[in-house]
């Protein structure tokens, strides 16, 4: 009997973590106002959120045994992401363009690359994530990196400029009538041998 | 106090039903074909995805450095780089090893070979990649990690392992599996619920323009654009269907007249994305845990063998 309650207290709190982790995702939806609920909703699913974040110890402090606990589960069960994927609505895609500057003047087009598919869905997820607000602090240190891979094939170009932006795919009646992708540039770094310059 | 009581009896009967280990099994060998898919298909990057700074495409310690941020006790492979360096292994010789153990542990699964072992293993060194990987990973990679948890903590090896055929091992107990398949059945119904509900807060789902979206987004867009618009009029009635498929999963997956039909369209729906999109594990993983947690007929009035209590 013993050993049924010590897998029922498990069970709970497995499940409580996952409704919380769920619920912090699907308000954080609503929060961010990309549903078709009224923007009256937004502000509750603000103050939802942040209880729901408070229950896996987010509003913490870093240092926290508990947050770092519950963070330590989470990741091992799989269970810190929501499983909010493609919705509310499909977001457009991010693209890298690297232009890279020869000594001789020339100017190629690169974009980072992988062999295999499955890494290629892994790079192209990498790019989504560079364009989300949360990452700011490291994206510089990952188009530098991104570019540098490209260098490393080129090593006698002399500078390299990225560009990173999003992709906005035509409807489908834009693309009956012939429409492409528009591209929007978010940002440009400049990197050269030496020294990397943001623009 | 009666009713609290008869409350806590109904919770204990609901999450401890008596079952056989087929569903195990099925869990096991699809998890071991999963575990070699994704060794194999990640063989050509592996050491470029992985490798430290300078060596490989971002570096692996960015993504270690924001998982450490969440807690430092969580794995990564820059923990078996730090050991491996300390017996003077270099790090591709260690990366190497960590996917040829991957790959092994796969193996082992498929067949049913030191299956606890081979489970653990299995669970670690992909939580390490998908954590060392950081933003390089992906849906599939969350739902790879829940299902190798549930598989490392569920009552091995089942009969139809190779274990149980040499070694002979007693019946494990019925509850216990039947508890575990709760969980895992449970789980799904929270993924297509919360999956469902969120696609239903975003007017793209309504009217196709996500399906569209989808299809036509590189990597994704494995049909040619010319081709869908041929089938623009079923696309909303096919997104519509996708939400209410999911939303509607965790009632109608319970129901005995319902649960074949919801079953063979959510299989199908990840076959498509699968085949359509080439999302190839995350569909293999999700068909995977829905035929071991629906997919095996419910056996929980035929399981005859000791009770939980007897055997702990």
């Amino acid at each position: 009997m013993s050993s049924k309650r010590i897998h029922a207290a498990w069970f709970g709190i497995h499940f409580f973590l996952i409704t919380a982790v769920c619920l912090a995702g699907v308000f954080w939806l609503i929060a961010q106002g990309s549903t078709i609920l009224p923007a009256i909703c937004n502000e509750y699913a603000r103050r939802g959120e942040i209880v729901a974040t408070w229950c896996l110890g987010k509003e913490a402090r870093g240092s926290n045994p508990i947050r770092r606990g519950i963070a330590t589960y989470l990741h091992a069960a799989g269970i810190q992401a929501g499983y909010t994927f493609f919705a509310p609505n499909v977001p457009g895609h991010h693209r890298l363009s690297l232009e890279l500057f020869y000594d001789d003047g020339r100017v190629e087009y690169e974009s980072p690359r992988v062999r295999s598919r499955a890494a290629a869905l892994r790079l192209e997820s990498l790019l989504d994530r560079l364009a989300e607000e949360r990452y700011e602090p490291v994206r510089e240190a990952l188009v530098k990196r991104l570019a540098f891979s490209v260098w490393r094939e080129h090593p006698d170009v002399k500078k390299i400029r990225a560009v990173f932006g999003s992709v906005t795919p035509p409807g489908m009646t834009e693309f009956e009538h012939g429409k492409a992708d528009t591209f929007q540039p978010m940002f440009s770094f400049d990197f050269s041998l030496r020294d990397e310059q943001k623009q | 106090m009666i009713s609290l009581e008869g409350w806590w009896e109904r919770s204990m009967h609901f999450l401890f039903p008596r079952e056989t280990d087929a569903w195990l099994a099925v869990l096991r060998i699809g998890l071991g074909l999963q575990m070699v898919a994704y060794a194999l298909f990640l063989r050509s990057d592996w050491h470029y995805l992985f490798a430290s700074s300078g060596k490989g495409l971002v570096g692996r310690e960015v993504g270690e450095a924001i998982t450490s941020f969440d807690s430092l006790l969580i794995p990564k492979l820059g923990w078996l780089v730090a050991l491996g360096r300390s017996v003077n292994l270099s790090e591709e010789t260690v990366l190497s090893v960590a996917w040829a153990c991957l790959l092994s542990a796969g193996c082992f699964l498929l067949l049913g070979l030191l299956c606890r072992p081979a489970a653990i293993v299995a669970w670690f060194l992909h939580l390490c990649a998908a954590e060392s990987g950081g933003l390089l990973a992906y849906g599939a990679d969350s739902f790879m990690t829940t299902a190798l948890f549930y598989l490392m903590l569920s009552p091995l090896p089942d009969r139809y392992s190779f274990d149980h055929w040499v070694v002979k091992t007693k019946p494990k107990n019925p509850q216990l599996l039947g508890f575990w398949r709760r969980v895992l059945q449970l789980q799904l119904c929270f993924v297509y619920f919360i999956g469902g509900l969120a696609k239903c807060l975003g007017n793209g789902w309504w009217n196709g323009s996500n399906l569209w979206r989808s299809l036509i987004r590189p990597p994704f867009n494995l049909v040619p654009p010319d081709i869908l618009v041929r089938f623009k009029y079923a696309l909303p009635a096919l997104g519509i269907s996708i939400c209410l498929l999911e939303v509607s999963y965790p009632v109608f997956i319970w129901m005995k007249k319902t649960r074949l039909v919801w079953l063979v369209c959510i299989l199908a729906m990840h076959a498509a994305i699968g085949l359509l999109m080439g999302l190839y594990l995350f569909a293999l993983v999700m068909i995977v845990l829905n035929l071991a947690a629906f997919g095996v007929p419910d056996t929980s009035t035929s399981a005859q063998t000791p009770s939980m209590s007897r055997d702990q």
